[in-house]
């Protein structure tokens, strides 16, 4: 298995690099686990950076705590005086 | 007052069509303007442009835009500009505009601008030709974007406001790996909003950064970027300057 640094620098390539050009995910190793987290455009996309991150860190615990950009209006303005 | 609405790094594709679009409608009730502060698309292809072009086709209220770095991917930024003016977007890169509304003129001063990082931490112009012209290329948005602002100052505007992709300050990058500052933002584009004056200035990019900052001249700075704000858009209310009238049968200095 190659070094776990590489691997995770090789996914974040792949993530920005595919066809979601995802470049706003974070990937952190934290011992044996890897956190990812980040706030993606859509469902489809969250989905697919999990299943490129399972594919890619097959064999590790890997959570993967994405959300996904909220597209309502705002309830104020904010007032610069 | 000025109502000015923006959001950035809506990343939009084939299959966010229509997402922001009940929220955009909204916006003749709260805003004047909608500024678009880049990474409109993915990859900056022809087909997810027409997706925000139809997203902000007929909203109400003029939309006034910068690219980013992710509508330059595909390399063809001309044509993803052309799709957005289609749309009825001002596209902004090294240039301004002005929208007119009941509460004065809006000035907007518009650039992607680029990285190089902030003062103390940044790249130099300096060594290899692929360093050096990386450092220029910052120093081209920089120099375009206060020439803009310096336009708008000759034009009567209530406001004015300076539209990025890259960040200004590093205040806003707050949350993201300080590692990657330099990738994220000039001091130079800072520099040249205080040189030139501005009354706000808002940018994209970092997603995992915070949305209050502000340059060391004192304009306040907004990261706009959705994953930021956590909406389809933020709205700022700017107070109008009181004009000081001229004496009556006096002459105005």
């Amino acid at each position: 298995m190659s070094n776990l640094d590489y691997r995770v620098a090789h996914l974040r390539e792949r993530l920005a690099g595919g066809p979601l050009a995802e470049l706003g995910v974070q990937v952190t190793v934290h011992g044996d686990s890897v956190l990812v987290t980040g706030t993606v455009p859509s469902a489809h996309c969250r989905d697919e950076v999990a299943r490129t991150v399972d594919e890619a860190l097959e064999g590790l615990t890997v959570r993967c705590d994405l959300v996904v950009a909220q597209a309502s209006s705002p309830d104020q303005a904010e007032e610069l005086a | 007052m000025i109502r000015i609405a923006a959001v950035g790094d809506i990343h939009m594709g084939p299959e966010s069509q229509g997402v922001l679009r009940p929220a955009f409608e909204t916006l003749p009730d709260c805003a004047d303007v909608l500024l678009l502060a880049g990474d409109l698309t993915r990859h900056g292809t022809p087909e997810e442009a027409r997706v925000v072009a139809r997203e902000i086709k007929d909203l109400g209220v003029p939309v006034v835009a910068v690219l980013g770095n992710h509508d330059h991917h595909d390399e063809r930024p001309e044509e993803v500009t052309a799709i957005l003016q289609d749309g009825g977007a001002r596209v902004l890169e090294g240039q301004e505009t002005v929208v007119e509304c009941a509460a004065g003129r809006i000035g907007v001063a518009g650039t992607k601008g680029f990285c190089g990082g902030f003062a103390g931490r940044n790249a130099g112009e300096f060594g290899e030709p692929l360093m050096k012209e990386f450092v220029r290329t910052t120093r081209r948005h920089a120099d375009s974007l206060r020439t803009a602002l310096e336009r708008l100052d000759a034009q009567d505007c209530a406001v004015r406001v300076a539209l990025t992709h890259f960040s200004p300050v590093p205040d806003t990058l707050a949350g993201e790996p300080l590692e990657i500052y330099p990738f994220l933002g000039s001091y130079l584009l800072a520099e040249a909003i205080d040189g030139a004056g501005a009354d706000l200035a808002v940018h994209g990019h970092a997603h995992a950064g915070t949305e209050h900052g502000m340059t060391s001249g004192g304009v306040r700075v907004r990261n706009v970027a959705q994953p930021v704000i956590g909406r389809a858009f933020h709205v700022y209310h700017l107070q109008v300057p009181e004009r000081v009238a001229a004496p009556v049968g006096g002459q105005a200095h």
